[in-house]
C-alpha cells in the first residue's frame, strides 16, 4: 500500500515535469495540442497528489506504524480528527500537505482559465509546474512521508518493522483549532503562488492591457483571506493552549507568516494605483514577487532550523534546497523584470502630494517598513553571529518597540488615505472630511486620560481608532444619505445599496474597520494583570473585580492522557457568577504535560486561569490567573476583516440602462422590412447584474 | 510652508516621535506574591522588571526568565534555571547594583544571548538603527521621486496627427482596458 502512495507522488512529479517541458515547447512552437496537453498534465498533478495524501491519511487512520511518519506522529489512542491533523504535524506530512494545497490552486487556476487568456496561460502553466517540481522533488526524494521502518533479522536481512504503538501527536497540537489552523495558513502561503505565476507570466509574455493585474488581485485576495484566518487562528491557539496569557510572542515562525501577509496587503492597496491611474507597475510586480519569495523564506525558516523557534518543525537538511530555489526565483524575477522593464512604464505621473495616490505611496512605504522591521529582527541573530561571532537574542520587546509606532502610523493613514481624492485634494475638502472625526478622536483621548488611561501608546491608539472609525462611518453615512434622499429609503437600506454598488470600496472600509477593532484589542494588552499563588482547597484569590475560590482538585484518566483538574468558583460583587475548570494533561505516548486554560471571555476582559500544577519547591498546587482586557475584540475584528474581504470580492451591483419602446407617429421612417421601427428611449433602472 | 509640505512634515514627525519614544512592551502588571527575598516593594518591582529583560537559559523554552511558564514542563511556572537567574538578580538588587551592572553580570555568565533585546552598541546597534533609518531613507527617496514626477508632468503637445476618438475608443475596448 505504501508503494501506491510513493508511486502516486512519483507520477505527480513526472506529470509536473511534463507540464513544464511541454509548456515551454508549446510556447516556442505555438502548437495548441502541446499547450493543451501541458495544461492537462498540470491538472493531473492535483489528482495524483490527492491519491498520495489519501494513502498517508489511510495509514494514519489505520495505525500502520510500519510507516516512519505514522509511528512518529500518531498513536492508537488518538481520536480520528487528530489523526487527520497528524497529516500536517510533521515535516514530511506537512510538505506533502503543502504540495497538495498548491496542486488544488494550480488545478483551479488552469481549469477556470482553460478558455481564457490563451496568450498568458501557457506561461502561467509553466511557472506553476516549475514550483510544483520543486516541492514534489522534496516529497519524493528528500522528505518522503512513505518511508518504511525497517528492522534487521538475525541474518542481517531487513524486514518491515512491526511496531505496536506510535510516539503520538505533539500534545500542543491536540487542540481543535490545530485541525483548522495549518490548512488555513498553508492555503494562504500556497495561494500566493498563483498571483506570482500570473504576474511573472504577464511580464515574460508581455501580455497586453491590464487584465492580468485584475486576475492577480483576485487571487491575492483569496490567498490573503486564508492567510488572515490562519494567522488569527494561530494566535487564538497560542492564547488558549500555551498558557502564558498572550497570543503573539514574535516567534520567528509567527513572524514568517506575517511577512507575506504584509507585502500582500501593500499590493492590494497599490494595485489600485495601477488599475485607476496606470502607475506603480514595477512596484506592484515586485510586491507580488516579494510576497511569493517571503512565503518560501517563511517555509524555509519553519523547516530548516535556521532560526530557533518554539514551534518550528523538525530540523533537517533541506535548507540547501530552499536556498537554491529562492536563488533561482530571485534570478528569474530580476532577469524577467530587467528584460521587460519598458513594459512596466507608468502611464501617469503624480499630480499632488495630497492625493489618494500619495496616500497609497505612504501606505506602501509604511507597510514595507513594518515588513522590513519584522524580517530584520527575525534574521538579525544570524547576521550578528556571522559578523561578530556572538549569538544574540531578538525577543518580543524589540519587535514591540519597533513595530508599535509603525502600526500607529498605519492606523493614521487608514483614516486619511481613503478620504483623499484621486489626483489632488483641496484644503477645504480635507477640513470638511477630517475636522470633526479628528476633534472627537482627540476629545476621547482627553476623556480617557482624565479617567486614568495613562499609557502613551494606548492613548494614541485610542485617539486614532476613534478618528478612523468616524471617518469610515461618515463615508457610509454621506453616501447613504444621497441614496436615501433620492430613493426615499431608510438610511440602513441605502447604506446596504451603497455597499453593494461598490463592494470593493465599501468592503475595503469594512476591512479597515475590522483592523481597527483588532488594534483596539491589541491595545488592551497594555493593561494586562496577573496573579500567581499557591492555593489549597478553600483558598481565595482576587484579581480585578473577580474573586476565585478553589473548590476542589481532582484527577481523570483516559487512554490518551491523565488529567489533573482544578474546580474554581468565580465571584463578582459577592455573587457566584461562574465555574472554571483549568486543567493539566500528561499525554501517555509522549509523557509531555500541557495546560488546558479556562477562559471566561467578555467584550471588556478575559478572565484567564491556568492551573500551573504542583510547585516542585513547596509541593503545593499553584494557580496563575490573568485579567486580559479587550482580547475578544481581536477575534471579533478578525471576523469583520474576513467578512469585509468576502464582500469586496463580490461583483458590484451596477446601475444598468434598460431600453423601453416609446410610442411613435406613423409618419416616422419605415424600416426596410416595412415594419415600424419603434424609437428607443433610455430609462435608468437599478438592476443587479447578478439577479 | 504650503499645506502639502506641512502635512508631510507633520506625519513624518508623528512617526519619528513615536519611533523614538520609550518602551512599549505590554506591561504585565505582575502582582505575584513575592517570595521572601528581603527586598523592599520597590526593589522587588525592579527585580521583576530586570527578570523580564533576561532570557530563561534552560534551552527548552524561549521565554524571559521573569515570565517563564516553561510550556510542556511538569510545572507551568519558572523552571529551575529561570529561578536561579531570578535569584541572582534579586541578590544583585539587594546589594544595590545598577541595572547595567546586573545585566552585564548576566552576559558574563550566560553570553550575550541572555538579553531579550540586542545590545545598543557595536554591530548590534544596527538592529535598532535600521528599522528607523530605512523608512526615513525611503521617505526621502519617495519624496525625491515624486518631486521629479511632478516636474516632469508638465503637459507637452503630442507629435503627429490627432488620433480619431472612435479609433481610440476601439483600441481601449480591444485591449480590455477599463473592464473589471
Amino acid at each position: 500500500m505504501d508503494i501506491f502512495g510513493s508511486f502516486a507522488l512519483l507520477l505527480a512529479l513526472v506529470a509536473a515535469v511534463y507540464a513544464f517541458v511541454a509548456g515551454i515547447a508549446g510556447i516556442i512552437t505555438r502548437r495548441p495540442l502541446l499547450i493543451k496537453s501541458a495544461r492537462n498534465a498540470g491538472m493531473a498533478v492535483c489528482v495524483l497528489v490527492a491519491l498520495a495524501v489519501a494513502t498517508l491519511e489511510y495509514f494514519l487512520q489505520t495505525d500502520n506504524f510500519s510507516l516512519a511518519y505514522v509511528a512518529a506522529h500518531s498513536n492508537t489512542a488518538l481520536p480520528w480528527y487528530y489523526k487527520l491533523a497528524a497529516l500536517w504535524s510533521g515535516q514530511e506530512g506537512s510538505l506533502l500537505w503543502w504540495t497538495f494545497l498548491l496542486s488544488i490552486y494550480v488545478f483551479f487556476a488552469l481549469f477556470l482559465n482553460r478558455k481564457r487568456h490563451p496568450e498568458l496561460m501557457p506561461y502561467v502553466g509553466v511557472i506553476l509546474a516549475g514550483v510544483q517540481i520543486f516541492f514534489l522533488t522534496l516529497n519524493n526524494f528528500i522528505e518522503s512521508p512513505f518511508r518504511i521502518l525497517g528492522a534487521a533479522d538475525g541474518t542481517g536481512v531487513m524486514h518491515m518493522a512491526r511496531i505496536a504503538e506510535g510516539s503520538g501527536l505533539n500534545p500542543l497540537l491536540q487542540y481543535p483549532e490545530m485541525v483548522i489552523h495549518p490548512p488555513m495558513l498553508y492555503s494562504g502561503y500556497t495561494g500566493f503562488t498563483i498571483p506570482f505565476a500570473f504576474a511573472l507570466a504577464a511580464l515574460l509574455g508581455r501580455y497586453p492591457g491590464e487584465k492580468w493585474i485584475h486576475i492577480t488581485r483576485r487571487w491575492t485576495m483569496v490567498a490573503w483571506t486564508f492567510q488572515t484566518i490562519g494567522i488569527l487562528l494561530g494566535a487564538h491557539w497560542a492564547y488558549a493552549v500555551l498558557g502564558w496569557g498572550g497570543y503573539w510572542s514574535w516567534d520567528p515562525v509567527e513572524n514568517a507568516s506575517l511577512l507575506p501577509w504584509i507585502t500582500a496587503t501593500a499590493f492590494l492597496h497599490s494595485v489600485m494605483m495601477q488599475e485607476k491611474r496606470g502607475m506603480m507597475k514595477v512596484w506592484n510586480v515586485w510586491l507580488v514577487f516579494s510576497t511569493f519569495m517571503l512565503c518560501i523564506l517563511g517555509t524555509m525558516l519553519t523547516r530548516t532550523g535556521l532560526v530557533s523557534s518554539v514551534h518550528a518543525l523538525a530540523e533537517s537538511n533541506i535548507g540547501g534546497w530552499f536556498y537554491s530555489f529562492l536563488g533561482i526565483i530571485l534570478a528569474v524575477c530580476i532577469v524577467a523584470w530587467y528584460k521587460n522593464r519598458d513594459y512596466l512604464r507608468s502611464d501617469n505621473q503624480l499630480d499632488s502630494l495630497v492625493s489618494r495616490e500619495s496616500s497609497f505611496l505612504f501606505n506602501n512605504l509604511i507597510l514595507l517598513a513594518a515588513c522590513f522591521a519584522v524580517l530584520w529582527g527575525t534574521l538579525f541573530p544570524i547576521f550578528s553571529e556571522w559578523i561578530t561571532g556572538n549569538k544574540i537574542s531578538v525577543g518580543a520587546p524589540f519587535f514591540d518597540k519597533v513595530n508599535v509606532p509603525i502600526a500607529l502610523f498605519l492606523i493614521f493613514l487608514t483614516g486619511v488615505g481613503p478620504l483623499l481624492a484621486w489626483r489632488k485634494t483641496s484644503l477645504d475638502g480635507l477640513r470638511r472630511n477630517f475636522a470633526w472625526p479628528a476633534a472627537v478622536g482627540v476629545a476621547s483621548g482627553i476623556a480617557a486620560y482624565i479617567f486614568g488611561f495613562r499609557n502613551f501608546y494606548a492613548l494614541i491608539c485610542l485617539i486614532l481608532s476613534v478618528f478612523v472609525t468616524l471617518t469610515i462611518f461618515s463615508e457610509f453615512y454621506r453616501g447613504a444619505r444621497v441614496i436615501s434622499a433620492r430613493d426615499h429609503t431608510d438610511i440602513f437600506t441605502s447604506a446596504r445599496e451603497l455597499t453593494m454598488r461598490n463592494t470593493r470600496r465599501y468592503g475595503g472600509y469594512i476591512v479597515h474597520f475590522g483592523m481597527i477593532v483588532i488594534f483596539i484589542g491589541i491595545m488592551g494588552s497594555a493593561f494586562n494583570k496577573d496573579v500567581e499563588r499557591q492555593m489549597h482547597v478553600g483558598d481565595t484569590m482576587t484579581i480585578g473585580p473577580y474573586s476565585l475560590l478553589v473548590q476542589n482538585y481532582d484527577e481523570d484518566t483516559n487512554a490518551n492522557y491523565d488529567a489533573q483538574r482544578a474546580t474554581m468558583e468565580v465571584f463578582r460583587d459577592g455573587k457566584s457568577v461562574m465555574m472554571l475548570y483549568p486543567e493539566r494533561r500528561t499525554y501517555s505516548a509522549s509523557q509531555v504535560t500541557e495546560t488546558i486554560v479556562a477562559v471566561e471571555s467578555s467584550p471588556l476582559r478575559d478572565l484567564y486561569v491556568v492551573y500551573s500544577g504542583i510547585s516542585p519547591d513547596t509541593n503545593q498546587p499553584v494557580i496563575h490567573a490573568y485579567l486580559n482586557p479587550l482580547v475578544k475584540w481581536i477575534w471579533f475584528g478578525g471576523v469583520i476583516v474576513v467578512l469585509g474581504t468576502g464582500l469586496a470580492m463580490l461583483p458590484n451591483r451596477r446601475t444598468g440602462i434598460v431600453l423601453r419602446p416609446v410610442e411613435t407617429r406613423i409618419s416616422e421612417p419605415i424600416s426596410p422590412e416595412g415594419a415600424v421601427a419603434p424609437a428607443m428611449a433610455p430609462i435608468t433602472h437599478r438592476a443587479s447584474l447578478n439577479e | 510652508m504650503t499645506f502639502p509640505r506641512l502635512f508631510l512634515c507633520a506625519t513624518t514627525v508623528l512617526f519619528l516621535a513615536a519611533a523614538m519614544s520609550g518602551s512599549v512592551q505590554a506591561q504585565q502588571g505582575a502582582i505575584t506574591a513575592p517570595p521572601d527575598t528581603g527586598l523592599s516593594p520597590a526593589q522587588t518591582a525592579r527585580a521583576e522588571e530586570l527578570g523580564k529583560r533576561v532570557k530563561c537559559m534552560c534551552g527548552g523554552c524561549d521565554d524571559a526568565a521573569g515570565m517563564c511558564t516553561h510550556s510542556g514542563g511538569n510545572f507551568a511556572g519558572p523552571c529551575g534555571v529561570a529561578k536561579a537567574e531570578l535569584k541572582e538578580i534579586s541578590a544583585a538588587v539587594a546589594k544595590g547594583q545598577s541595572d547595567d551592572q546586573i545585566l552585564q553580570a548576566a552576559v558574563q555568565e550566560y553570553g550575550p544571548t541572555v538579553l531579550v533585546e540586542p545590545p545598543k552598541k557595536g554591530f548590534d546597534l544596527l538592529a535598532w538603527v535600521m528599522p528607523v533609518a530605512l523608512p526615513i531613507i525611503a521617505v526621502l527617496l519617495v519624496w525625491g521621486v515624486v518631486t521629479r514626477w511632478r516636474e516632469r508632468s508638465t503637459t507637452v503637445p503630442a507629435d503627429g496627427p490627432p488620433i480619431d476618438a472612435a479609433l481610440l475608443a476601439r483600441a481601449h475596448r480591444e485591449s480590455g482596458e477599463g473592464d473589471e
